[in-house]
């Protein structure tokens, strides 16, 4: 039973995961122009198309907003935190180009995401047991390879405390 | 025909659009210089919207459209929120596409924000990249300046041709 839809697979978790554009913090808004005709455009409409889901997926607090047909030529506009706006010409380019440009000039480069990456895992350190919410495991025996608790699968009967009494109890007498 | 509200819209875990919804107007008390004043705090700085009303005196309801994530279908769509926004020269009319600055504190009960600019004016949108007023896809104000009379010069230009009809006939050479 295949998706529905032209390109179902922008609605999957892992194709929105794949964004790589994380905008820098002072990134408020995100305005795109382009028309729904005409070539010049068509790199606008594969960007709002294929892009703009990754993009909103790793930006959750940035807003987007498109206009169709407003404007000749298509645009992107990002307004910043200090007023500042940023106004980039997508005519004629490819989604991939406006992807890559919009990355490099108010995306977060590689290496402060690697290190905000690195910062969080340390914050979430796997040594450490207790409650779901916070932790992974709240028991060692959770660990593949432990004694289980005797809740779930009963203990062998060596391993009981009232055998090990018993032949304790056997071997002094 | 496509459902008002997209499948799937149950009980799910809050994402982001909704905690923003749900907590728009958080009051923090401050302690500044010994005395703790109530400084209202919007989470969102800047807004763009569309204007929808101006029948209130200096004031203008602004519609906010963000994209929010349906949780079972993995797509984005648009979550409308009004805003109110003061407009002080009330320069907004119904349709303007308008961006909204946070105000630092709350002007009255629903007023959070003011009007910062009108991006796109109804009627006379001007487009950014060239600096021309635009309607829909079509330039209304031609791109280039002729910096002479065009009747003046073109009997000018004729002259300096001097075209003459000659006598002999051209030789196929």
């Amino acid at each position: 039973m295949p998706m529905k839809g032209r390109f179902p697979i922008r609605r999957t978790l892992e194709f929105l995961q794949k964004g790589e554009t994380v905008f820098k913090k002072s990134v408020q808004i995100m305005t795109v122009n382009y028309n729904t005709h005409g070539d010049l455009s068509e790199g606008a409409r594969k960007f709002v198309f294929f892009n703009i889901p990754q993009i909103q997926y790793k930006n959750p607090w940035v807003q987007i907003m498109m206009f169709k047909n407003m404007t000749p030529s298509p645009f992107l506009r990002f307004y910043l935190d200090d007023g500042e706006q940023v106004l980039v010409d997508v005519e004629g380019k490819d989604h991939k180009e406006i992807t890559n440009h919009v990355k490099m000039i108010l995306g977060k480069s590689d290496k402060v995401l690697e290190a905000e990456a690195l910062a969080k895992m340390e914050l979430s350190n796997p040594a450490n047991f207790g409650p779901k919410k916070y932790f992974l495991r709240e028991c060692f025996s959770e660990v593949e390879g432990q004694v289980p608790h005797p809740g779930f699968v009963p203990l062998p009967k060596e391993m009981t405390g009232k055998y090990r009494a018993k032949l304790a109890a056997g071997s002094d007498e | 025909m496509l459902f008002p509200f997209p499948r799937g819209y149950r009980d799910c875990e809050l994402h982001s659009w909704q905690i923003l919804t749900s907590c728009d107007n958080k009051l923090g008390l401050q302690n500044i210089n010994g005395m703790s004043t109530r400084q209202a705090s919007v989470h969102a700085k800047w807004i763009i919207g569309q204007v929808i009303g101006t029948k209130m005196k200096k004031t203008a309801k602004v519609r906010v459209t963000r994209l929010v994530l349906d949780p079972y279908l993995l797509k984005y769509y648009n979550k409308r929120k009004t805003y109110f926004a003061h407009d002080p020269l009330e320069q907004c009319t119904i349709g303007d596409v308008v961006l909204l600055k946070a105000l630092p504190e709350k002007r009255s009960k629903h007023v959070n924000h003011e009007l910062a600019e009108i991006v796109y004016k109804v009627g006379q949108v001007v487009d950014p990249l060239t600096g021309k007023r635009v309607a829909g896809t079509q330039y209304l104000e031609p791109l280039t300046e002729s910096t002479e009379d065009t009747e003046v010069s073109l009997k000018e230009k004729l002259e300096q041709l001097n075209i003459t009809a000659s006598t002999t006939p051209p030789s196929a050479s």
